[in-house]
């Protein structure tokens, strides 16, 4: 007989001040707001194509928060996105490569970056910052020697099922998105491995002391990382129809912001995919708030900057309070 | 030999020194000083005090009650400044370089000579340098080598250089002679010989008796955080000081109850690791438990870490069951039956963010799967079961396991090991800071695994634990294992002074 | 006590010279190395005119390299700077071109950027944000709103007065290769000599014993960026005259050219060592490198994946070296 009292639940007070319930109330107000705003807004159309917009960076937040979990971070996944897309376009405009194999192959490329990336850090013992730095510009340098600086176009109508078709008036990559991220939320809540990541954050010594396989771990979410962005560049070209190597720039930004932004600690050892998921739809919603009322493109990387800084600031106040 | 001592005011003198934390008190009453050009060694055994006491001699800590006087002055040292600025200079096992700048530099950083204007004056630097390393004979450390790439020996050298650079008065020393080889060693007690001639207190934290004998005027004994007496080197002689640190009345406080002891299920043969195992055999039986003795630094928990799989064998066997092994991790260790409860249950045994029932399971989980999948019901009961078991008091199983008191949290450890039902159980200093009614109740834990079969290998500080609960009891010193004793052998006398290298007090002692 | 004179004084110096130089010898050797090679292959490598375009047209990237130095021996990083030239830069040619006088022009981004990175600065040092994180949300923060303001449009219209590439002192040194060389020589002597230069390596080597020792971390580390801040003044001031017209971007990944100078010339990125003559001797030779794929018929398209595979190989050696030594530390 058990002498503890069992709550398998978190005490109704503690649920409502969780970082996620604070943010899906945000999230709630901001949609009624900006909908009273602007009555473009609230259409089904334009939630849909922001869905189909936010694909592209969602598909690479999920790994990230997995890596930011276990107390790395990595920068390089803007530039896997770009040499993955150079590669699908190359090898199959260049090499001749039959256009299905092209895109497999050129996510295994995203898997073999990330791994590269992994050994890095788990072998040699780089600093995730500093290896995903380097590999950063190598990656990027890659995607530019390899191109040239062309892009690649042309692909056959088939091909843009993906980033701009539908199913049953669901964005296609949205519905893979969807997938994407249960298959990730649960790997992460309810799978040895999930359980793995958080105790490589909070202590990454008592893990090893309790035989759990953390260099394993760690390269596989890096690989992971490396794979999404791969899926990501596949889903990217997909849908503007065209290959260049300057893609995905900046996606690493908006990546580690949607994962902060959805409480994710930078330090590690805390965070849930749910989070991140509200994180991203916040983005994409102050994105799409922001072209609403006419900013530019390029001005609402400003506010997503601002909203990083100020979302780790708050959070790191927030901790310091109740530690 | 000690010059010719200034009776009349110490140098540094604490008196009736208070200091308690959470828990535990570490120090009742204690006073001590210490007089120019004199060494004086302060020893004890772990847990003693020691630490604690020159951590408020060095203005870390403050006493809860009691006074510290310099030269006759009562002094408050309430950061590590004021205590350098009182002249006393501490150097602690863990040295605090820069293993990137050059050995003047590390000398003299912060107060670093001055040319016009401020700039630094290397040369002066350099010169006063080398005067320092004159004054003490050493004329094999180049001013201009990086701290880096010296030996620990050397690097020490540069710590003692930088305290007389700050004109300390008064030097405390920290188990300085822990990790030097014995040329480093000679050469320290001639630095100390010098410093004493030069009027410079000497305070000398050690382990090792013989140490003690060659170069302190006088040694003071610490036990359980009381001050037991004071003596002079040349009027006391080994055997009496390890009966003042060991001896104390042993009452059979552990339920040792009888199992009965089966068939070898750990040998070891000739056991290899750098640097700290150097040729390990020993054997553990199914329902034995071998307490295994020794100092802070013996190579106890990285013999442990090598079974463990940790740190891999180097050469050497080890048979499980009487089939030899190869472990290369903590995860094949796991799967042949081994479970380690660490030292450290903070950094190394818990994850102390995470809750308790996550904590339970940590250990278990690939037993609690099904595809990855984790068994959610099955690690509730599993935990459940452990908390019962146990006694673990916690609020509930989603508690923070880093809220719950040391004992409690001991618990936890122990109990996520048990999960996996280990035929050979490890225990790291089961029950350092741990209040008496949880210490009881793992000793009573142990008793109950023993009559189940399980082997366990005991490491502990803690005299009166090792000889209440062991069968029989190995001493290791200094990597290698210098002392078997069976249960009706092993007297605090003879395992404290096997522990301490003093052959003579072990061989009156047996 | 004499031997230590004899052969103290003989060792001083050979020891000095040796740590002090390994990694620049090396840079500079490499430079003339490969200039040779080079010029081998192609002689009009060699020419004068393109010796001094290297120079001139990358002076500002070592300039910036000097405070990037200072950043990454206190153990931290910083990725806004490439963001930050371009914004200091435009705030500079905007000023001349509104008719502000000279000196304002030159002296307004200086003060903005001692402003950028003192901020970030004080949350890296005083909230404990990491710097990663920090310098990421700045950069798109300098990034996206330079583009904004300036709508993408280049500056022309600049006054003669503005070009300080036109200045030539002593007749032939182009003012940035001057600026370049004074700036680097300041820095160097100001790190060896000065008492708050040599705590930005002990705050990087040693946290704890810097603080023992008297050395503010915070303090040193807030004073770092501020003085990164106004290098990366002085650098955006030599990028926005170096032509006649200021564009509105910076050359992409600047802060990673910047970055791979500043390791490649030396400094460790796990702190506590480097020098900034070392940076900018690795800036010239980036630099160099970049102008040779040209003229051996590479396409400079492979200039990133130069740098990039550079980076990696450089800090890859230096943890390793670095791991070695502490597994066993020798004399």
């Amino acid at each position: 007989m058990s002498a503890v009292a069992t709550s398998p639940r978190p005490s109704r007070a503690r649920f409502l001040l969780r970082h996620e319930t604070v943010l899906a109330l945000m999230l709630v107000i901001a949609l009624i707001g900006l909908g009273m705003f602007n009555d473009r807004f609230l259409t089904i159309d334009n939630l849909l194509n922001q869905g189909r917009l936010m694909t592209e960076i969602g598909l690479i937040a999920l790994p990230m928060t997995f890596v930011i979990i276990t107390g790395g971070i990595d920068v390089s996944v803007g530039a896997i996105v770009g040499l993955c897309a150079i590669v699908l376009g190359y090898s199959w405009k260049n090499l001749g490569f039959p256009l299905p194999l092209a895109t497999l192959f050129a996510i295994v490329v995203g898997a073999a970056a990330g791994l590269a990336n992994g050994l890095v850090i788990t072998r040699i013992k780089v600093p995730p910052i500093i290896t995903t730095i380097a590999t950063l510009t190598l990656f990027r340098g890659l995607a530019e020697g390899v191109s040239q600086a062309h892009s690649v176009r042309g692909y056959p109508d088939w091909f843009y099922f993906l980033g701009q078709g539908e199913v049953f008036g669901v964005p296609t990559q949205l519905l893979i998105l969807i997938i994407a991220i249960v298959v990730f939320g649960v790997a992460l809540d309810r799978t040895s491995f999930g359980r793995t990541l958080y105790a490589i954050g909070s202590n990454e010594t008592a893990a090893r002391f309790s035989a759990l396989p953390v260099e394993r771990v760690k390269l596989a979410a890096y690989t992971l990382s490396g794979l999404m962005s791969g899926l990501s560049a596949f889903v990217l070209v997909s849908r503007v129809t065209t290959t260049r190597s300057d893609m995905g720039m900046g996606y690493e930004l908006d990546a580690i912001a949607a994962v902060v932004l959805g409480g994710t600690s930078i330090f590690g050892g805390s965070g849930t995919i749910w989070g991140t998921v509200i994180g991203l739809v916040m983005i994409q919603l102050l994105k799409n708030g922001l072209a609403l009322t006419g900013v530019k493109g390029d001005a609402t990387i400003v506010v997503i900057g601002v909203v990083l800084i100020a979302s780790v600031l708050i959070a790191s106040s927030l901790q310091r309070r109740r530690v | 030999m000690s010059a010719e001592q200034d009776t009349s005011t110490p140098l540094l003198e604490v008196r009736g020194i208070e200091k308690s934390f959470p828990g535990v008190r570490a120090l009742s009453g204690v006073s001590f000083d210490v007089r120019a050009g004199e060494a004086h060694a302060l020893i004890g055994e772990n847990g003693a005090g020691k630490s604690t006491l020159i951590k408020i001699m060095s203005g870390v800590f403050r006493p809860d009650a009691g006074s510290i006087l310099v030269e006759g002055h009562e002094r408050r040292l309430a950061t590590p400044d004021d205590a350098r600025r009182a002249g006393i200079a501490t150097i602690y096992q863990e040295l605090l370089l820069f293993p990137e700048l050059s050995v003047a530099e590390n000398i003299f950083l912060g107060h670093s000579p001055r040319a016009k204007g401020g700039w630094i004056d290397w040369r002066a630097m350099r010169a006063k340098a080398e005067a320092l390393l004159a004054s003490l004979d050493i004329d094999d450390l180049p001013p201009d080598e990086t701290v880096g790439a010296l030996s620990v020996g050397n690097r020490q050298r540069v710590e003692i250089l930088r305290a007389l650079s700050h004109d300390a008065r008064v030097l405390i020393m920290d188990e300085p002679t822990a990790a030097l080889t014995e040329a480093d060693v000679t050469r320290l007690f001639d630095i100390v010989r010098r410093l004493k001639a030069r009027g410079v207190a000497i305070i000398y934290i050690s382990h090792r008796l013989d140490e003690t004998f060659a170069i302190a005027d006088r040694v003071t004994v610490l036990r359980d955080g009381a001050y037991v007496g004071t003596r002079l080197t040349r009027e006391t002689n080994s055997g009496e000081l390890v009966q003042m640190m060991v001896g104390r009345r042993i009452d059979n406080m552990f339920p040792k109850t009888e199992a009965p002891i089966g068939e070898p299920v750990l040998e070891t043969r000739n056991l290899v690791r750098r640097p700290l195992t150097k040729s390990i055999s020993i054997t553990v039986r199914a329902g034995e438990i071998v307490g295994l003795a020794g100092l802070v630094g013996s190579g106890r928990s990285e013999l442990a870490q090598t079974v463990f799989g940790v740190w891999p064998a180097e050469s050497g066997e080890i048979r499980l069951m009487g089939e030899p092994v190869t472990i290369r991790s903590p995860a094949e260790a796991r799967a042949r039956g081994i479970a380690y409860v660490p030292e450290d249950r903070g950094s190394q045994g818990l994850v102390r963010p995470m809750s308790v029932l996550h904590n339970m399971s940590l250990a278990a989980l690939s037993s609690l799967t099904f595809a990855s999948f984790i068994d959610r019901s099955a690690e509730r009961r599993l935990a459940e079961q452990a908390v019962g078991r146990f006694g673990v008091k916690t609020r509930s199983l989603d508690e923070v396991a880093g809220r719950l008191s040391g004992g409690n949290q001991q618990k936890i450890v122990l109990g996520k090991w048990l999960a996996n039902q280990p035929k050979l159980l490890i225990l790291d200093e089961p029950t350092r800071g741990i209040d008496v009614g949880a210490k009881a109740e793992i000793h009573r834990f142990m008793g109950e695994l023993a009559r189940a079969g399980v082997a366990i290998l005991m490491i502990s500080s803690e005299l009166p634990e090792v000889l209440g609960m062991s069968d029989r009891v190995l001493v290791m010193r200094e990597g290698r294992l210098v002392a078997e004793f069976d249960r009706a052998a092993a007297t605090a006398q003879a395992v404290g002074a096997a522990m301490m290298g003093d052959a003579s007090a072990a061989e009156k002692a047996a | 006590m004499s031997a230590i004179a004899l052969s103290g004084a003989s060792t001083t110096r050979a020891s000095f010279w040796r740590r002090l130089s390994s990694q620049e010898t090396l840079l500079a050797v490499a430079i003339i190395g490969l200039a040779v090679v080079v010029g081998l292959v192609n002689p009009r490598f060699l020419g004068a005119n393109n010796l001094a375009d290297i120079l001139l047209g990358n002076a500002y990237i070592a300039v910036a390299a000097i405070g990037m130095s200072m950043i990454i021996i206190t153990g931290n990083i910083d990725i806004s700077v490439g963001a930050l030239i371009g914004v200091l830069a435009t705030v500079s040619g905007s000023l001349a071109v509104a008719g502000a006088p000279i000196a304002v022009t030159w002296i307004a981004p200086l003060l903005l950027g001692v402003l950028v990175m003192g901020l970030q600065g004080v949350i890296v040092a005083y909230v404990g944000i990491p710097a990663i994180v920090v310098t990421l949300g700045m950069l798109s923060i300098l990034k996206g709103g330079l583009i904004s303001v300036t709508g993408g449009k280049w500056i022309t219209d600049l006054p003669d007065a503005f070009h300080l590439a036109d200045i030539e002192i002593f007749g032939f040194i182009p003012m940035p290769v001057a600026i370049m060389v004074v700036a680097t020589i300041i820095a160097a002597i100001w790190m060896r000599w000065w008492p708050l230069g040599r705590a930005i390596y002990a705050t990087g080597g040693n946290p704890e014993a810097a603080r023992l020792s008297g050395v503010s971390p915070r303090g040193t580390l807030v004073m770092v960026f501020v003085l990164h801040g106004f290098f990366a003044g002085v650098a955006a001031l030599l990028f926005a005259t170096q032509l006649r017209v200021i564009q509105s971007t910076t050359p992409s990944g600047l802060e990673f050219t910047i970055i791979t100078a500043s390791v490649v010339g030396g400094v460790s990125i796990l702190g506590g060592v480097g020098t900034v003559v070392g940076s900018t001797l690795a800036a010239i030779l980036i630099a160099e490198i970049t102008s040779a794929l040209v003229f051996i018929n590479v396409s400079p398209f492979w200039t990133h994946a130069v740098q990039g595979t550079l980076i990696l190989a450089t800090v890859i050696a230096d943890i390793v070296r670095r791991r070695r030594r502490l597994a066993g530390a020798g004399r």
